[in-house]
């Protein structure tokens, strides 16, 4: 029976590893800290803002991970500060360019297979073939012009620089998937330590309520 | 003073004798083993669903333009929003394993056989039940698995003979899954729960008549029975917390675990996901409506696959008690079972080849065998087994088996 609750259990954690990953993703280590956070949000108004929304992030979020209003001020434009962080490309212009919307990217750390592994290797996959024009190994079908310029950096210093600016967009984008990730681990730590003295109380009265009946 | 106030009561009510006999004095075999603490945590796991749920329904909104975004406005807005969305999607799982696991126990140890057999069905009937709530649920979040799932799901019904096509547009209320289906399935996810807990009174009722099975299989004798208070109320609260550090390791370090990617995609009627997958706790039944090529085949093949369990008092012949203790080969044959069921959980996860295809077919037929060669192979182990001669214990336990139950008889009269 013993065993049978162990494959059970690794009937539900093995039957995750099958997602279909023809390419070989890269595996990252996602940087949580609020400096690689704030820096990814740099990145990202650099390199992403031009054209991706972030609909369920406002700038007021943006304030709330500390960077002062002054500085907020320049990416919202017009907007006031509860405005989501809408992209500053109009609808039919990104229709006419590409054929269709930028997807929108709150979600978008959670909404494939591979995640954060997926997003940093989709940034970096950008080549350019023989004929001069630049594709993607990782999603072959992408319309997104290569945002970081990686399939034209040829230096070393110059791709380290990229992967690192590549790594903050997924940290910014890690984030605003799920903003409270390390409010929950922090919480998690407390909940699972409680448990764990109130448990180990409980065994011993368990073993000591029942030990009446010998 | 306090004394006063229970008489009062206990003219009027009940409280006292029902309070000895269900609980203080409920008699609880002693042998039992923690595999017995899954019932009174499934019962925890109801109530945290019920208590995060109606507390989720306060924030969300069932509108298709809506839903998901009140989805995203409970996970970042509202105060500790993100830990009640994530303890019911993780409770969900949860409550799942913990019904496979009693269930499975009541299979290894024969609990099922008479007399607890109203108390097997009318467990069937609440996992009925919670399948369709889980369902339901499902669809709630309106992204894009949700949504191809409900359709794919409630396009089966089109196997109903002569109705088909109606009966589905009747299920969504529509031609296609949508607004009218969202908030239909919203509503019953909100009245399932209470269907549950009053059939969870229902098995309780006659779990309390028949009493607790135990591992060696027959009613106890008296002197083997213990109260349950406090014997099983701090050995079930002893599980409960271990149960907890699972469910809160899940819900607050791993909670997307579990989550399919895709389902963080809005719905979209106009894109169909590349590889439709239900929640792994359907994935058996899902393996099995794939691997019969007929559509209608295939829906009765899965919901015979579900009912299939009910029949296991009938099918079971065997007299010897303690369930697969006491029996070599219907143990061999659980573990099959459950081979079998994780074998066929991967092929309804994976896309379908042609190589997954022969395995899910042989799998699905494996499963549909195992229950089938009950009767045979119960009652010709159980000859083979008195041939050989059982040990002195079994042999005592049936002695003491009948003796009570003649007891029982002449006592009646």
């Amino acid at each position: 029976m013993k065993k049978h609750l162990l494959t059970l259990a690794l009937c539900c954690v093995t039957s995750l590893s099958f997602a279909n990953e023809e390419v070989k993703l890269e595996k990252i280590q996602v940087d949580t800290s609020n400096p690689a956070v704030k820096r990814g949000v740099e990145a990202f108004m650099d390199s992403c803002h031009s054209c991706h929304t972030l609909k369920y992030i406002k700038y007021q979020d943006l304030v709330g991970l500390g960077f002062d209003k002054a500085k907020v001020k320049e990416w919202q434009g017009d907007w006031t500060l509860d405005a989501p962080v809408m992209g500053m490309m109009p609808d039919d212009g990104a229709m006419a360019a590409f054929g269709k919307l930028p997807p929108e990217l709150s979600l978008m750390a959670r909404a494939r297979d591979g995640g954060n592994n997926y997003l940093y290797s989709y940034l970096m996959a950008y080549y350019t073939g023989a004929d001069g024009v630049t594709g993607n190994h990782v999603f072959p079908a992408s319309k997104m012009p290569d945002p970081l310029g990686i399939s034209s950096a040829t230096e070393p210093a110059q791709r380290a620089e990229i992967a690192a600016k590549a790594k903050d967009i997924v940290s910014f984008l890690n984030w605003a998937a799920d903003p409270h990730e390390l409010e929950r681990y922090k919480l998690g730590t407390y909940i699972l330590g409680y448990l764990f003295v109130l448990t180990s109380l409980l065994f011993v009265m368990k073993k000591r309520i029942w030990a009446r009946l010998n | 003073m306090s004394n006063k106030v229970m008489q009062w009561i206990d003219r009027r009510f009940p409280l006292t004798s029902f309070v000895q006999h269900d609980l203080s004095e409920y008699p609880t075999p002693r042998n039992l083993s923690y595999w017995w603490n899954f019932g009174s945590l499934a019962g925890i796991v109801l109530v945290l669903q019920v208590l995060t749920g109606i507390f989720l329904a306060m924030h969300y909104k069932a509108d298709v333009n809506m839903s998901f975004a009140s989805i995203q406005h409970i996970m970042r807005d509202v105060n500790y929003g993100w830990l009640l969305r994530y303890m019911h999607s993780t409770g969900a799982s949860a409550f799942f394993l913990v019904i496979f696991i009693h269930m499975a126990r009541t299979l290894y140890y024969g609990s099922y056989r008479a007399p607890r057999e109203l108390l097997w069905w009318t467990g069937q009937g609440l996992l009925l039940l919670l399948m369709g709530t889980a369902f339901m649920g499902y669809l709630l979040p309106w992204g894009q698995m949700s949504f191809w799932g409900a359709t794919v799901i409630t396009n089966l019904f089109r196997a109903t003979p002569f109705i088909g096509d109606q009966v589905v547009v009747w299920l969504r209320g529509d031609y296609t899954v949508g607004d009218e289906t969202l908030t239909r399935f919203f509503a019953l996810h909100y009245l399932l729960p209470f269907v549950i807990i009053g059939g969870v009174m229902i098995h309780l009722i006659a779990l309390h008549m028949v009493k607790s099975s135990n591992p060696s299989g027959i009613d106890l004798a008296d002197k083997d029975n213990i109260p349950f208070h406090p014997y099983f109320t701090i050995k079930d609260l002893y599980g409960l917390g271990v149960f907890l550090m699972v469910y809160f390791g899940f819900a607050l370090f791993f909670p997307n675990l579990l989550i399919e990617p895709a389902n963080n995609i809005p719905a979209n009627p106009m894109q169909t996901p590349n590889h439709i997958v239900p929640e792994w706790y359907f994935l058996p039944f899902y393996a099995i409506l794939r691997s019969v090529p007929n559509m209608v085949g295939g829906v009765v093949a899965m919901g015979l696959s579900v009912i299939l369990f009910a029949f296991m008092p009938l099918l079971d012949r065997s007299k010897i008690p303690g369930g697969a203790l006491y029996r070599p080969i219907f143990r061999v044959q659980f573990y099959l079972f459950i081979i079998d069921m994780l074998i066929l959980g991967y092929i309804g996860y994976v896309p379908p080849t042609d190589q997954t295809i022969v395995i899910g077919q042989i799998a699905s037929i494996a499963y549909f065998c195992s229950f089938f060669v009950v009767p045979f192979i119960s009652t010709a182990e159980e000859k083979w087994l008195r041939k050989r001669g059982l040990p002195k214990q079994v042999e005592a336990l049936i002695a003491s088996e009948e003796l009570q139950k003649a007891q029982k008889k002449t006592g009646g009269k």
